[in-house]
């Protein structure tokens, strides 16, 4: 009796069902290039979880060390430049694609019951990208940096009721320093990953579960 | 779910191609493709390192990144509380919950014309207000 290793996990785990799964379930004809904005993001993601995590190694938060940090990154590593120039390019394409991946959901109508909750959960990882991309330009503290997320944080303290709330707990204050740059790399390298990664579960487990939607 | 409401092709039917391999070798030609492109960027056009911020001196022409700069444009035509209300507490939840009245507005005849036009001239206006705001009009 020969006792590979697959059958060892199938036995367990059941995985020639879950690959089968994944291997052989069928892409709908209608699919064609316009399709593959959502999974570009998807991609996307993942180049800048890993390059983040790079950079994550060697980024210092403080207003006196963030810019040094990231000086040295880019001019004390190998490869350093290419890392954070990755990081900087691929989020905005990811906010590009994000956006030209709604607009074929939109006019596709592929929001339509039953994938209203889809939807929804996509509209919310828009916004998360888009935070992602407003808490990351912070970090590396220079000009754009300071001068953008003083503009950013004034539009917010501008809104009704709540604005100075909302401002006073993005800044960690009422003025960008060291405890913005924690608060906003927090966000940037715990909250976000973690909630957009969730959002990102449910909305695959969805498409899986509802199917690609028909043409209108 | 009931089978009215699964407008999904069978995964397992005859119609559609197999994921693997037929999807996924074009799945990599994208992937290759992207990684490609992000790839070319980077290395050709680093990221810029800039100036350390400076509290006490303000650049000329701050503007912030560009996919704020609709929301930015807006705040210099409209009076400041409508602006934002309308850009953080109307147009938010308002695009998060559209699809649950399709049924309402999907036995009307033009009822779905009339959305998507909507979500297109939206489209039109944010990415003309966005240009406005990146040449400096007032």
């Amino acid at each position: 009796m020969r006792l590979g290793v697959l059958d060892f996990l199938d036995e367990r785990l059941d995985v020639r069902r879950i690959s089968r799964e994944f291997a052989e379930h069928r892409v709908p004809d209608h699919v064609n290039w316009l399709y593959c904005f959502g999974g570009i993001t998807f991609l996307c993601f993942m180049v800048q979880a890993a390059t983040g995590i790079l950079l994550a190694f060697y980024y210092q938060p403080s207003v006196s060390t963030a810019y040094p940090s990231v000086l040295h990154i880019m001019d004390g590593l190998p490869f350093g430049v290419v890392i954070r120039s990755l990081h900087a390019w691929t989020a905005n394409i990811m906010i590009i694609m994000v956006i030209v991946h709604m607009l074929r959901v939109f006019f596709h109508g592929a929001y339509r019951p039953p994938r209203e909750l889809n939807w929804v959960t996509g509209v919310l990882l828009f916004f998360m990208t888009v935070t992602f991309g407003f808490s990351g330009y912070l970090l590396p503290m220079n000009q754009l940096s300071y001068w953008a997320t003083k503009v950013g944080s004034e539009i917010a303290g501008a809104m009704p009721f709540v604005g100075q709330y909302i401002q006073a707990f993005l800044l960690a204050g009422n003025k960008i320093g060291d405890d913005t740059l924690t608060r906003f790399y927090g966000i940037h390298v715990i909250i976000l990953p973690i909630v957009l990664s969730m959002f990102l579960a449910a909305h695959f487990y969805m498409i899986r579960k509802q199917g690609i939607a028909d043409p209108l | 779910m009931s089978p009215e409401m699964n407008h999904s092709h069978d995964d397992h039917g005859e119609g559609g191609v197999p994921f693997l391999p037929d999807h996924f070798v074009k799945e990599l030609a994208v992937i290759t493709l992207i990684l490609g492109i992000l790839f070319f960027l980077a290395t050709l056009m680093p990221a810029p390192m800039g100036l350390p911020a400076n509290p006490l001196k303000t650049p000329l022409g701050i503007k912030p990144e560009w996919y704020f700069l609709s929301v930015y444009q807006i705040l210099k035509y409209v009076p400041k509380t409508v602006g934002i209300a309308w850009s953080f507490l109307i147009f938010p939840p308002v695009l998060m919950i559209f699809p649950f009245f399709y049924r309402f507005y999907a036995r009307y005849k033009y009822g779905r014309l009339i959305i998507h036009t909507l979500g297109a001239l939206g489209v039109f206006l944010a990415v003309f207000l966005a240009a406005l705001a990146y040449l400096g009009f007032e």
